[in-house]
């Protein structure tokens, strides 16, 4: 409910619609109302006196109410539609574009899965409560509050009954409200289980491919998928007991009505006429009383909807920009991290602990050690994907924290350990990186990334489509886009996180020369298990468990690091002596 | 309704980005009898409770009218009388109706959803099952999110208009069929007029049911295609955050979402005039039973009470005539989703058994490629008359530069695609003569892109062979130098992992395929690239564990690192989809061909 009135701010650009909507409603319902009192005037008057011209003339009026009841109802569906969708549509991009601010930890905490459901069916069902509200709301209270007016004026000697049957049904329809809302948040989150195991599937088919497991994912969809349809089932079968009690609950007010009215009759006090007027009214009112339960249910239905956008629209993202933002114009590269301690769960198992050290604008920096002790956690603070635990990362001799993002970002080129390309042309891809790229610095950047090969081999060359997840290269091919992409912006801070695995040896040193040649300016960060990639780098720096347990030349650490030595001996197949 | 004019570009995103996306020429509606007799057949294993409900539903209906007729009775020859007594005799029986009636109209509804949940069930479950039947091809050609909407948007939708609809549709189809036959036996003629209106009313009802039915398929379609833009974004949402694209990407999502604003809308209007346009030819049919009814009475045909029962007559003829056009209309959207569910289900699977495919046990290990060719798409080849055999037990090492076609021919040999030209032989046999799935079964594959699942390190691990102890993950994991990060973890072996692995790193996740493989005890087992994240102390480790592995078994391995496949029996250069060299270490160096400027080119900037 609370979510719901958040959600209301969204229908205010469209309020005059959402309030044409219901009044377009009325004129179809009073002309529907009217329709018989005319009837009957032209049957009672005109057919009995078989007077021509009055029932000519009523005849036209009845023409002109059903005229003007075609419009009252077509301007509703019109305005109705105009408001819902309008409403929903804008939802959906407020949503949408605030997960794109989510940072790495906010994404963590929801789920992809989730966050698809929330961005389409969730909305849709608010859509289309707001839709049921503009439309069929109006209508059903208007002809239930209609009726008992009436009752009270024609056929008091039976009110009564009414007090007893009006609260009664009211009773039943809050609490089926009520309780169908919790079943359908039971439902939903069933719905998300099967979404994310069919998310899974699509994402891993080529693992359970390789594995026969197909039966073994059959099985468990069909665990998730029963638990669906039984939460389904109770929930609907729920829901849809309360109109034959309802029925039921009128029904016994007729019988009522029949009993009290005999009674009275007998008693000379009540027409049989105003039996039969009651009968007729408890009939309408149950018909308004229905189809607003109805759109009751969908409103209760779309609450925790409602519920899920609102706690995406509010949740809060732990990275944002900084209150006094100081903009670096010409970022030069020096990077330094002053005891620095990080931890994803933060519960004290830090990845991360007291890691300091300082690059000089235009120094290579290779990382190196191995898997699981921080490398790639210790890249991925200097654009601020996560914010330290302590300690401050100092650019320019300035705490990122205060750079905007944008410049913090775009000083920025990184290539992620996991090249992710997007659907889209090769060339968009690239643009990525710079968007205004000349083509000159498309076939640059390219030629660094010891990409130009194998595009040109490419029948659409630059214009190749990639298919979603770049399903159509190659690991290889994937990566050195990847390169590309952070390469043509020719940064100050060049962030390379083990992103040579899948190239061969030969392609590899092209890209090493190309960032000695260059990109001699950038401050360049290599991640790498391969020790070929980083014995030129300036600086060194082992991690091991979190921790920088070495740093230097290469040369002075085959001194001092008995880690490094190890790698090296590793790698080369021979002993390293020094002394 | 017209049958299919065109096939939709399977291509989703091709259309999206085009500029000319929306304004297309309109979608008719496809093959609405087809599908309908499909969704029919689904429902057919329900039959007993189906039977069970369309019962409860005439017994309901039967009652519903019923009702109003007793009291009808009561009113006429007890309370006018009034004989109370009588009256309330009568009212003991009407009682007794509306209790049964209640009570049947809840059992009706409490089988129909049933009937439908389950169809539904099943339906999700042939759609997954037979989506475990595609080959690769298939999922080249589809974004995930068009494809998720058609499991999740379009079996809703489905399933909506299937619990709903069915009953009051026959219910409908009572009501009509009883007032019809009060209404002949009371005045012929005005029955006749009454049902004039019928055509006229059927005419629109088509008319706008076919116009929005196009804006239905086309607002499913954009949703589906919202879905996928969605599911990218947000799966590659770091990239997009550390290259400061949220901008772009907002500016394609509106951009869909505004066509999806505009055709939902459309599709919102179009089906929702259907109500008023209706009620507005009712109200002129009534009007028309009127005016004839005034000109019968004049020649005494038809009395006062006779037009005013019609009157009343036509109002409940009309109101279930109504609810049948709406229910229409709400199937509209259910049959657009089916329809594009069904079109998965037609989907013939290109990789199947051949009938009395040989079932493996288990395999010697000899492989031959015999002048292999082969393109993922027509007439751009990968391979290119590849030939080359291997004998059981033999280490093969495939290197390359990239794009050469290496992971292509595991591809080929995990049989995720057939070749296009020449054989691949498994011991002597065509591979396609095998059963799939014990071929697959029989080949363990550490693939390049680790793709582990949400749940457990334990559960993921135990993918490679479900049957496994406990006891035997831990020693797979110990073998894949697995174990020991996996005992820092919080949980260790319970700790959950969340779908795709993303908190691990991508080197703690090629350790889990590992392990997840080498409990996959395979006869031929393939390394594509398995260690490439992995530090070399770990990966001088697990070497030890995969040389254990492969002792006496067939094994593939794609390495970049020159320094891991040193010491396999035999060396195939892989460049532009040719072998061009082959041979062990040694004597590929001393042939100094393109191995050696490889190696050398590697090592060489080590010897610094």
């Amino acid at each position: 409910m609370k979510a719901m009135k958040k959600l209301v701010k969204y229908i205010k650009p469209y309020l005059l619609f959402a309030i044409l909507a219901p009044l377009f409603m009325c004129i179809e319902v009073v002309m529907d109302l009217l329709q018989p009192t005319i009837m009957q005037k032209m049957i009672d008057t005109g057919i009995a006196n078989q007077d021509n011209e009055y029932v000519i003339k009523f005849g036209l009026a009845m023409l002109l109410c059903a005229i003007i009841g075609l419009i009252g109802g077509i301007g509703c569906i019109v305005f109705s539609a105009k408001a819902a969708v309008n409403f929903a549509t804008d939802i959906r991009h407020d949503v949408f574009k605030k997960t794109g601010r989510f940072s790495n930890q906010n994404i963590d905490s929801f789920g992809t899965g989730k966050l698809i459901t929330i961005t389409t069916n969730d909305i849709t069902t608010v859509q289309q409560a707001v839709i049921m509200i503009l439309r069929i709301f109006v209508r059903g209270p208007l002809l239930f509050i209609g009726s008992v007016v009436i009752v009270w004026f024609t056929a008091r000697e039976l009110f009564p009954i009414l007090l007893v049957a009006i609260p009664v049904l009211i009773a039943f329809i809050y609490f089926f409200s009520v309780k169908s809302g919790k079943l359908f948040s039971q439902v939903q989150k069933a719905m998300d289980k099967v979404n994310t195991k069919l998310q899974e599937t699509l994402a891993g088919i080529r693992v359970i491919k390789a594995f026969d497991r197909q039966n073994y994912e059959k099985d468990h969809f069909k665990k998730v998928n029963n638990l669906l349809t039984n939460r389904l089932m109770t929930a609907e079968q729920f829901v849809l007991t309360l109109m034959p009690i309802m029925m039921f609950v009128v029904n016994l007010g007729i019988i009522a009505g029949l009993w009290l009215g005999v009674i009275k009759v007998n008693e000379g006090t009540l027409q049989v006429g105003v039996i039969l007027a009651f009968l007729n009214y408890l009939n309408i009112m149950m018909n308004g009383l229905i189809s607003s339960s109805h759109v009751l249910m969908q409103i209760a239905r779309s609450f925790p909807s409602a519920e899920r956008i609102v706690h995406t629209l509010e949740t809060k993202i732990d990275i944002t920009e900084p209150v006094q933002p100081r903009t670096i114009y010409d970022l030069k590269g020096e990077v330094e991290f002053r005891k620095v301690n990080f931890s994803y769960s933060k519960n004290g198992n830090n990845v991360l602990q007291d890691i300091s050290f300082k690059a000089k604008a235009g120094q290579t920096i290779g990382i190196i050690g191995s898997t699981g002790s921080g490398k790639s956690t210790l890249v991925k603070l200097i654009p601020r994907l996560y914010n330290p635990d302590s300690g401050e990362i100092l650019i320019d001799g300035v705490n990122v924290k205060d750079i905007p993002l944008e410049n913090l970002r775009n000083s920025i080129g990184f290539v992620p350990q996991k090249a992710t390309l997007f659907s889209g042309t090769i060339e968009e891809n690239l643009r990525f990186g710079k968007e205004l790229a000349s083509e000159r610095e498309l076939d640059q950047a390219t030629e660094s990334a010891a990409a130009s090969e194998f595009i040109m081999r490419l029948e659409d060359k630059f214009s190749h489509s990639l298919l979603q997840g770049a399903t159509n290269l190659s690991g290889g091919q994937k990566q050195r886009l990847s390169m590309a992409r952070a390469f043509i912006r020719k940064p100050s801070i060049l962030v390379l996180d083990d992103s040579t695995s899948a190239i061969d040896a030969l392609s590899e040193g092209l890209v090493q020369q190309a960032l000695r040649e260059d990109y001699a300016d950038s401050t360049v960060f290599i991640i790498s298990s391969k020790i070929s990639s980083i014995i030129d780098a300036d600086q060194i720096l082992v991690m091991n468990d979190g921790e920088i347990e070495a740093s230097g030349r290469h040369d002075e650490l085959l001194r001092k690091s008995e880690v490094y030595r190890k790698i090296v001996a590793t790698q080369t197949g021979r002993e390293v002596e020094f002394g | 309704m017209s049958k299919a004019t065109s096939q939709p570009n399977p291509n989703m995103l091709a259309r999206a980005r085009g500029p000319r996306g929306f304004g297309g020429p309109v979608e008719k509606a496809k093959d609405w009898k087809g599908t309908i007799h499909r969704i029919w057949k689904q429902m057919e294993k329900q039959k007993m409770a189906l039977v069970f409900s369309i019962i409860f539903v005439i017994l309901s209906t039967l009652l519903g009218l019923a009702g109003p007729y007793l009291i009808g009775i009561i009113i006429d020859e007890y309370i006018i009388p009034k004989d109370i007594t009588g009256t309330i005799k009568f009212l003991g029986i009407l009682t007794a109706i509306y209790v049964a009636t209640a009570l049947f109209t809840w059992l009706q509804t409490f089988m129909m959803v049933r009937v439908s949940l389950e169809t539904i069930r099943n339906l999700r479950q042939d759609l997954f099952n037979k989506l475990h039947t595609l080959s690769l091809k298939f999922f080249d050609k589809r974004t995930h999110g068009d494809l998720m909407s058609r499991v999740t948007n379009d079996i809703d939708t489905l399933n909506n208009a299937l619990s709903q609809s069915v009953i009051q549709i026959l219910s409908s189809i009572l009501m009509i069929s009883g007032v019809a036959i009060a209404m002949f036996s009371l005045n012929w003629v005005l029955a006749i007029v009454t049902l004039l209106v019928i055509p006229l009313m059927i005419l629109t009802t088509k008319k706008i049911i076919t116009y929005s039915s196009s804006y239905f398929i086309k607002r499913q379609r954009d949703l589906g295609e919202l879905n996928g833009v969605i599911e990218e974004s947000i799966s590659g949402s770091e990239v997009i955050r550390l290259f400061g694209k949220e901008e772009k990407i907002n500016e394609q999502f509106s951009d869909i979402n505004e066509r999806l604003r505009r055709s939902a809308m459309a599709a919102d209007t179009v089906s929702g005039f259907l109500g008023p346009v209706n009620n507005f030819i009712n109200n002129l049919g009534l009007g028309l039973v009127i005016a004839i009814g005034a000109v019968l009475a004049v020649h005494n045909l038809a009395t006062v009470g006779i037009i005013g029962a019609f009157v009343l007559y036509s109002r409940q003829f009309f109101r279930p005539i109504n609810q049948l056009s709406n229910l229409i209309n709400m199937f509209q959207s259910a049959i657009a989703g089916a329809e594009r569910v069904f079109e998965i289900m037609d989907e013939t699977p290109d990789i199947v058994d051949k009938e009395n495919a040989i079932v493996v046990d288990s395999l010697k290990g000899d492989v031959e490629f015999s002048h292999v060719t082969f393109g993922y798409e027509d007439g751009q080849p990968i391979l290119k008359n590849v030939h080359f055999s291997v004998k059981a037990g033999e280490k093969v090492a495939l290197v390359g530069p990239t794009g050469s076609g290496k992971t292509t021919i595991i591809n080929l040999l995990s049989r995720f695609y057939d070749v296009t030209a020449g054989e691949l032989k498994v011991d002597g046999r065509n591979i396609q003569d095998y059963q799939i799935s014990s071929l697959r079964k029989k080949i363990g594959v550490v693939l390049q892109d680790t793709f582990l699942f949400s749940g457990t390190i334990m559960e993921n691990i135990r993918y490679g062979c479900l049957e496994a102890t406990e006891e035997e993950v831990i020693n797979a994991a110990k073998m894949a130098s697995a174990h020991q990060f996996i005992q820092h973890l919080p949980e260790a072996y319970l700790t959950q992992i969340t779908s795709g692995g993303e908190n691990l790193s991508q080197g703690q996740r090629q350790l889990l395929a590992i392990a997840r493989a080498i409990l996959a005890d395979s006869d031929i087992l393939i390394l594509d690239e398995a260690t490439s994240s992995i530090d070399t102390n770990t990966e001088i480790e697990i070497q030890k564990g995969i040389n254990k592995l492969t002792e006496g078994r067939t094994s593939f391995m794609i390495a970049h690192r020159l320094k891991t496949i040193e010491n396999a029996d035999r060396i195939l250069v892989i460049h532009q989809g040719e072998i061009i060299e082959s041979g062990t270490h040694q004597e590929l160096l001393k042939k100094k061909g393109f191995y050696f400027d490889m190696y050398d080119s590697q090592f060489k900037l080590q010897e610094i």
